[in-house]
């Protein structure tokens, strides 16, 4: 993305309103996180990367396209960060090299019939161009 | 009395059961949905960039229409109800005076008045009472053991939604116990079901949704309430498939709304049971419900 890992990660605290180095790694966030087995990394990993000025690292994780958004993560924080919105930072600066992650012609027809529209639309708007 | 309500994209088609249930129900306790005229899509989740203005103009055009007519906008969907909160919260942000004057001028409509956005399950509690609504019960739910599922967006951000307890609402659990069920403790009822990653990850989607649905029946539940159209989608189909292949006895999943209007005594044709995907009609004729 021709930045320093220093412009990234204040990029990421401009577009998420959150301040990375307010997190003290305790792990609750990826405790609570209902998908954190399946998420590489999990928030407090990911969040520890942009602490460690490994951005590139996250942003080219599939961790971050795994959020569903249900903010268990920052309810939880004791120090008031929430990694929901760190994630959809990350995902920001990707989606807006015109990148999409969920493509929206890749829908199977049958899914169309059954899936609410409000999975779609949530969908596209999180992963989509 | 009469309310604003603004049904959404989902509850035209696919949750048409969760929106006739909760019109007519709303007749028989005395509220008259008035929908809001000429809405559109709130935009089913919210959009958290501190840059994102356009994602904002489709709620924002909501409320400000909603504000035109009234006070207070009535929601069902859990989503809804998520998003169009939050966007009126962020357009008070106090500093945030330039962003809301743009938006404003993108959505060409007069914000006339805050508007108050309230869940019909609001509703019932606050205007109605519990009082109220265990007047009109005409058919008791026998006991029926129900898990009352709330998800994500009826709870969080609690800084921003303050409907209930983000870790352990009750408003649901307070109407099933009204209408003569038995509430179960059910310790996932804010977990997450997965949500909208059902589109492109099926298969995380569906283990949170299993995790779910398995913790409600290791709490004695003989039935899930949600209300929302997303999560009662991912219940229902979590366990048509991963629950059909673990050979899973299945949990009926409906809409409050349904069991509501049962205990109301609305004729079962107007519970749409037959859109449920997992159909509970052999199991409520079976608890002597219908």
């Amino acid at each position: 993305m021709n930045r320093t890992p220093e412009e990234l990660v204040r990029e990421i605290e401009t577009l998420s309103g959150q301040r990375i180095a307010d997190c003290y790694q305790c792990g609750c966030c990826s405790a609570g996180c209902p998908i954190g087995t399946a998420m590489e990394p999990p928030p407090s990993k990911a969040i520890r990367l942009l602490q460690l000025g490994r951005v590139e690292e996250l942003l080219q994780s599939e961790g971050i396209w795994l959020c569903a958004s249900c903010l268990v993560c920052g309810t939880r924080c004791p120090r008031g960060v929430d990694y929901a919105r760190i994630a959809e930072a990350c995902r920001l600066l990707i989606l807006r090299t015109k990148r999409s992650v969920v493509d929206p012609d890749c829908v199977v027809p049958a899914d169309l019939e059954d899936v609410p529209q409000q999975a779609f639309i949530a969908s596209f708007r999180k992963f989509s161009v | 009395m009469r309310y604003l309500y603004y049904p959404g994209c989902t509850l035209y088609s696919k949750a048409k059961n969760l929106d006739r249930c909760a019109r007519r129900a709303a007749e028989r306790v005395g509220i008259t949905l008035e929908e809001l005229p000429s809405w559109n899509c709130c935009g089913a989740i919210f959009n958290t960039g501190s840059d994102d203005i356009a994602g904002q103009v489709g709620p924002v055009r909501v409320l400000a229409k909603a504000s035109q007519l009234g006070d207070r906008l009535v929601t069902l969907c859990a989503a809804c109800y998520n998003v169009l909160k939050r966007a009126g919260a962020r357009l008070n942000i106090p500093g945030n005076e330039l962003e809301r004057q743009r938006v404003l001028e993108f959505v060409e409509e007069k914000m006339e008045r805050d508007v108050r956005v309230v869940h019909y399950l609001e509703v019932l509690k606050e205007d109605i009472g519990w009082e109220g609504v265990r007047r009109r019960v005409s058919k008791p739910l026998n006991g029926l053991k129900v898990a009352c599922y709330y998800g994500c967006l009826m709870v969080r951000p609690k800084e921003v939604l303050s409907f209930d307890d983000p870790e352990n609402p009750m408003v649901m659990d307070e109407l099933v116990a009204e209408l003569g069920g038995e509430p179960v403790r059910f310790d996932f009822k804010a977990e997450c079901c997965g949500g909208y990653l059902v589109v492109n990850r099926r298969e995380v989607a569906q283990e949170c949704s299993m995790r779910v649905v398995e913790n409600a029946r290791s709490w004695g539940a003989e039935l899930i309430v949600t209300t929302c159209p997303l999560c009662q989608y991912n219940l229902e189909m979590a366990q048509k498939s991963v629950g059909a292949r673990r050979n899973l006895p299945v949990l009926p999943v409906l809409y409050f709304t349904q069991l509501l209007g049962l205990a109301l005594g609305l004729p079962e044709e107007e519970l749409g049971f037959e859109d449920n995907k997992l159909n509970p009609v052999d199991f409520l004729k079976e608890k002597g419900l219908l």
